[in-house]
């Protein structure tokens, strides 16, 4: 029973932690809640079986055209709309909500509400600690562990990690610095969507899609990020883990309500924001009395 | 027989800083009180504390007889105590009048038998004692630095208050407008009506930079350092003691 | 008395056009069955005479208060299940179950409140996003108190006919409406949570050191709009006589949002003109060629009024088919030169 937990905790975590963080540096970064997260990782999985059931192509170029392609929309998508109501917190909120509307409604209409599932970029299964696990699960947790080292190096260690770091801190002082913000945040943004497009090519085969997809991660999502504190990368992964392990229990102990995964995910959320307003890892910014 | 408004032994520590160091003072009903210091010395954060904006590491607050320590920002101003903001914040979207009406609204001027109709004409003599009446419709964003930090005066006036704490009324004020301020903070303080706005002839608290105009108006002068208080006295008392100067100048000076 | 209303009318709402426009838009609502008493234009109608409580509910909370709620549907599911509980156990009439359920409702905000009062920005919101699917999820784990899935059915109905629902919905309506206006009008003489609820979303901390019990007035707006939500919801009950999982969605939090930004944010006619445009419009769509797309088409109309009318398309109208005199704040159609009180000229309010 404990094995079998760990793993799907693991596996799910990992894909959460992808998510969420991209997510999550979004907001830190552009202080946009980007509600549409989810809906790019959906409109990513729907590139990944399009191109390889429907067209046939190879992993390799299908994994390619998939990510850069997530990233350009996303790109777009914050240059053109986004990018005019970044002042106004709820405008974002809604014009995101409307985009994943959008994505939802035009996959309907090109490819309709069936389910679909893309082959698998690897075959087989192995047995660990007694327990059959897929090789795309372990290929997915590989590619979640190296993808967060990668971003945290390029955070800690590049110019670009600390333009991002310092435009995240105070946009306004970073741009005396030098640094051009809007440039910044334009490739905060690539980043945060080519994190839900990787995302995309590793559950594209493991995961059931249909265009409502989008939905109930985005609410995982959103607990995740605001449990560890939005902005946070690193409250991001911790909570992603913790929210996987709440589900993972909530499935294994109580199969018969497995559709109460997301009230006890939210009411992990609920109890962490009681008595934490600012999450795990965020940050209030002063010490006033609330 | 209990000070009207008492601070003991007030600390408040933001993780290893202590921005407030074990700070003790009085004010009489009838004082005016200035409170000087160097930049980062710790006047603002005192003062967030007294107001309950901030909630303080210990020590206690005494006002009228009353511990109001750990009281909530609104109970405080209820109790007759108002403070102005040294970084003003007014309500950016609403019209100048709208502002200062929020203050008449508190229950503390309401129970005295004004109702929601006369706060208009309350605000209007409000704004009309600090001078910006003719501003009164606009939103409170076109206002200049120097007519919003009239307005924070006039909000705070308008809860009628028995002690007055101005952070930096002086602050961005040309000597001008500076001097006008400063007549009116005397006006206020002898007490009285002007127009519908009651007068408590309140004791005040003002924190300032610009000491030769805030010598001429105060009592007495409490000196702040790094949290603590280094000196307290009477103006003239204060720029000669050698201390202050030094925290001042940052050097030693001679004493004629 | 008669003639005192006849000159208010004459002086304040005729030279006014956008309250000739609301006044004109009521006498249509009033006089709607004569025009057409087909089933189901009037039940389009009835419905968007529900979805206007609920839709400036949201406004009064959200807009005026700053408490940015996206979980409103809460207030609508506790409404409808409250009242379609109290008639299962209690068997009261629609009468008494709607304000009850109302209560409930307001209850609901309040305990929703408590959590959300150290919390500002988005992580108000996504908290608030969160109730609704946290109760939907419970409702479902009791079925045999809510009817799990299917939900609870054979309400009694509001009034015989299709024409006496209607009358019901659009009185309530417009009481309801009335009420919250009132409650939020920042210049009324009698009333002072309009003004305190504009300084509260303006700026918080300010707001309490004026002297300002903030916690208590973030209750009460959380009580108000939970309470109007919470008619919304049971009238929506009783007109459909079954209450189903389906009034928790997430979709009917944000389609009250984008009725009022739609609409106007922080102005309480916005959000109606929203509601009245939007839901007919998307309705109509539904039998029609493009049915297939009205969801895509919201969504674009959203994203285009966000991007390029932020303010809202009926306060867009109204700013350009009116003007306040600067001298003694009175409004004033768009057109003329000089104000209609103290004639004082208009012209550079124009251009500015």
């Amino acid at each position: 029973m404990i094995v079998p937990i760990i793993i799907r905790t693991l596996t799910l975590g990992g894909v959460y932690a992808l998510l969420a963080s991209g997510m999550s540096l979004i907001f830190g970064v552009a202080h946009i809640v980007n509600l549409a997260h989810t809906a790019f990782f959906m409109v990513g999985a729907y590139g990944m079986w399009f191109l390889m059931r429907q067209q046939g192509w190879g992993p390799i170029e299908s994994i390619l055209v998939t990510v850069v392609g997530v990233t350009l929309l996303g790109l777009l998508v914050y240059r053109v709309f986004l990018n005019r109501v970044r002042q106004h917190p709820q405008a974002i909120l809604l014009i995101t909500i409307a985009f994943a509307l959008v994505f939802q409604e035009l996959l309907v209409l090109a490819f309709g509400s069936h389910f679909r599932t893309a082959p698998a970029l690897i075959q087989g299964s192995r047995l660990i600690l007694g327990v059959r696990v897929t090789n795309q699960d372990l290929l997915a947790l590989g590619v979640v562990a190296v993808v967060m080292i990668v971003m945290w190096l390029v955070l800690k260690k590049t110019k670009l990690g600390i333009a991002i770091r310092a435009t995240a801190n105070d946009a306004e002082i970073a741009n005396l610095m030098g640094i051009s913000v809007p440039r910044t945040l334009l490739i905060t943004m690539g980043i945060g969507t080519a994190l839900a497009g990787v995302a995309a090519v590793l559950m594209a085969p493991l995961w059931v899609f249909y265009p409502y997809i989008w939905m109930s991660p985005l609410t995982m999502i959103l607990a995740i990020v605001v449990l560890g504190g939005l902005g946070s990368i690193k409250g991001s992964v911790i909570g992603a883990f913790i929210i996987a392990l709440v589900e993972t229990l909530v499935v294994f102990l109580l199969p018969q309500h497995g559709y109460m995964t997301t009230a006890f995910a939210l009411l992990a959320m609920i109890i962490v924001l009681s008595v934490r307003p600012g999450g795990l890892f965020g940050t209030i910014f002063e010490e006033e009395r609330l | 027989m209990a000070s009207f408004f008492e601070v003991e032994n007030l600390t408040k520590r933001f993780g290893g800083l202590v921005a407030v160091d074990n700070v003790s003072f009085r004010i009489e009903r009838d004082e005016i009180v200035g409170l000087i210091g160097p930049n980062g010395s710790g006047k603002t954060t005192l003062v967030r504390c007294i107001i309950g904006i901030l909630s303080p590491t210990s020590g206690t607050v005494k006002f009228k007889g009353q511990d109001i320590t750990r009281w909530r920002p609104w109970k405080v101003v209820q109790a007759g105590l108002a403070g102005t903001f040294q970084v003003v914040k007014p309500f950016r979207r609403l019209p100048v009048i709208a502002n200062v009406m929020v203050g008449c609204l508190c229950p503390r001027v309401t129970r005295r038998g004004e109702w929601v109709k006369s706060t208009q004409i309350k605000a209007r003599d409000a704004l009309e004692f600090v001078g910006i009446m003719d501003r009164a419709l606009e939103p409170a964003s076109n206002l200049s630095h120097g007519d919003l930090k009239r307005l924070e005066v006039a909000r705070a006036i308008a809860t009628e208050p028995e002690l007055l704490i101005l952070d930096e009324p002086f602050g961005g004020l040309n000597p001008a407008e500076t001097e006008l301020v400063a007549k009116s903070m005397k006006r206020l303080h002898k007490g009285g009506r002007f127009g519908r706005l009651h007068s408590e002839g309140p004791a005040m608290l003002i924190i300032e930079h610009k000491l030769s105009e805030l010598m001429k108006i105060v009592d007495k002068v409490i000196v702040l350092n790094y949290g603590k208080i280094i000196a307290y006295g009477t103006p003239e008392e204060i720029i000669r003691d050698p201390q202050v100067i030094e925290a001042y100048t940052g050097k030693e000076v001679p004493v004629a | 008395m008669l003639k005192r209303r006849l000159n208010d009318f004459r002086w304040g709402v005729l030279p006014v056009p956008g309250r000739l426009m609301a006044v004109i838009f009521f006498v249509f609502l009033f006089v709607f069955p004569l025009i057409s008493d087909a089933r189901y234009p009037l039940l389009i109608v009835t419905l968007a005479c529900i979805y206007a409580i609920f839709a400036v509910s949201w406004d009064l909370l959200s807009g005026y208060t700053g408490q940015v709620n996206f979980g409103h549907a809460l207030f609508f599911g506790v409404g409808a299940y409250g009242s379609a509980l109290l008639y299962k156990y209690l068997g009261l009439p629609p009468w008494a179950t709607i304000p009850l359920g109302a209560l409930i409702a307001a209850l609901a905000g309040v305990v929703t409140c408590l959590p959300a009062l150290r919390l500002r920005g988005p992580y108000l919101s996504l908290l608030t996003l969160a109730f609704p699917l946290l109760l939907s999820q419970v409702a479902r784990a009791f079925p045999e108190v809510t009817g799990g899935y299917i939900g609870i059915r054979g309400l009694p109905a509001l009034a015989a006919s299709p024409i006496g629902r209607y009358y019901v919905c659009l009185i309530v309506m417009i009481v309801s409406v009335l009420i919250m206006w009132k409650l939020t009008d920042a210049g009324s003489k009698n009333v002072r949570t309009g003004l305190i609820f504009h300084a509260i979303r303006e700026d918080e901390i300010t707001a309490r050191a004026t002297g300002i019990n903030t916690i208590r007035y973030k209750i009460l707006a959380f009580a108000i709009g939970g309470f109007f939500g919470g008619i919304a919801g049971g009238l929506f009950g009783h007109l459909l006589r079954t209450v189903g999982l389906g009034v928790f969605a997430i979709s009917l939090s944000f389609q009250a949002i984008i009725w009022v930004v739609f609409g106007g944010i922080v102005s309480i006619y916005g959000p109606v003109i929203g509601v009245f445009v939007l839901y007919p419009l998307v309705e109509l769509m539904q039998g029609t060629a493009i049915g297939e797309y009205r969801n895509l088409i919201m969504a674009v109309i959203v994203i285009l009024i966000l991007c390029f009318m932020p303010e809202g398309i009926a306060v867009r109208i109204r700013d350009k088919i009116e003007r306040q005199c600067p001298r003694c704040k009175l409004s004033n159609a768009a057109w003329r030169r000089e104000c209609r009180a103290c004639s004082a000229s208009l012209r550079h309010v124009a251009d500015g």
